[in-house]
């Protein structure tokens, strides 16, 4: 199967296609990729969530950005695009803490794991079983998930690619 | 404040503690090194945290970042960001012995530790400007080194600014080891906490 479009997904970004693409992000550091797909109505969307709640902001310009906003606007952009709940799953890979001082938690640049918390709380009340993730560690990533194989291929920088 | 009601004025008086961040901060380098180093001219941009990742370059870029962060009475990141490949000629510059035959393991160890000084002299020295030029007492952190790529710094950074806008301010300068076979570009990026930046322009009085 030839892969149609690749689409980049930027930060704070949110897509959701029905046609074959690869759906891609560069460099996620301590920011989440998190895909839900419906394998069986071929449907699927990508986030680039940077921060863990829209709480602690002003206005949002971009549900995308944070994971309470960009879960449940893939939903509803999933599911107008033909997605059925029971049948979704979601991979996600991202939120790294690339720079540790020691002796210090440094709540800023701890975000990543905050990240991944909220991401995952979000996906569970949704009900969207978290199916793959590579998550956490110290090192960047960048991604690509191909619809319609379904496979989220993560590429670490020194380290190589996997695939979920 | 939101991040966009910045005046021109402020940015200038932003650029010019870059200015001499940057000055204080090639000074420190070249008497390190034994080498003249040339610094180039500071930018501050108000740019949008979504334009981040490729502004600088291509985000997978191998780069080496060097990050201390600061407390006190201006809270931020300082992040010192090299070309893969020049932070490997800065770190063999500042080792200046051959290392080739020694434990691969031990090599990274000592470029690591090597490129961590750099780093913590070049952001050190900016800190200290910002000391001078306004009386604050900023203790500053140990330095953390990354290799990774340029976008994934530049995600951490936008998230920083992310928590409480769209835009961020950011002072940007380039230092260049001369006589050196390799160019050696280095970029020193402030990443002030939400709030910090207006009690500096404050201080500064504008």
């Amino acid at each position: 199967m030839t892969v149609a479009q690749t689409i980049h997904v930027g930060m704070a970004d949110l897509v959701a296609v029905k046609v074959p693409s690869l759906l891609v992000t560069l460099g996620l550091g301590s920011c989440i990729g998190v895909v839900i797909y419906d394998p069986r109505n071929k449907v699927a969307g990508m986030a680039h969530i940077m921060l863990p709640d829209s709480r602690d902001a002003g206005a949002v310009l971009k549900p995308g950005k944070f994971a309470d906003t960009a879960v449940p606007r893939l939903l509803q952009e999933l599911s107008a695009l033909g997605a059925l709940p029971s049948n979704l799953q979601a991979k996600i890979a991202g939120g790294a803490q690339m720079f540790n001082i020691p002796g210090k938690d440094s709540g800023l640049l701890a975000v990543g794991a905050r990240n991944i918390e909220a991401t995952k709380r979000w996906l569970a009340h949704f009900n969207v079983p978290l199916v793959a993730e590579d998550t956490g560690g110290n090192k960047g990533r960048s991604i690509e998930f191909n619809v319609p194989l379904w496979n989220l291929s993560v590429k670490v920088l020194g380290v190589g690619v996997k695939e979920l | 404040m939101e991040w966009g009601d910045f005046s021109n004025l402020q940015l200038d008086a932003v650029r010019e503690v870059g200015n001499i961040g940057t000055g204080n901060a090639a000074t420190a380098l070249s008497q390190l090194l034994g080498r003249a180093v040339d610094m180039g001219v500071p930018e501050a941009d108000l740019i949008p945290i979504y334009e981040l990742a490729g502004r600088y370059g291509s985000p997978e870029t191998p780069v080496c970042a060097v990050l201390i962060r600061a407390e006190g009475d201006f809270p931020c990141n300082l992040i010192f960001v090299i070309d893969e490949g020049a932070g490997q000629e800065l770190a063999n510059l500042l080792i200046a012995m051959d290392i080739s035959t020694l434990d691969p393991e031990l090599q990274i160890q000592m470029r690591d530790s090597a490129l961590g000084e750099v780093g913590n002299i070049i952001l050190g020295a900016f800190l200290n400007a910002i000391s001078m030029l306004t009386g604050y007492v900023m203790p500053a952190s140990v330095p953390a080194v990354a290799h990774d790529m340029l976008g994934s710094v530049m995600d951490i950074v936008a998230s920083i600014f992310g928590v409480i806008g769209d835009t961020a301010l950011l002072v940007k300068t380039s230092l260049q080891v001369k006589d050196v076979e390799c160019e050696v570009n280095g970029n020193v990026i402030m990443v002030p906490d939400p709030g910090s930046l207006e009690t500096l322009l404050q201080k500064l009085g504008v």
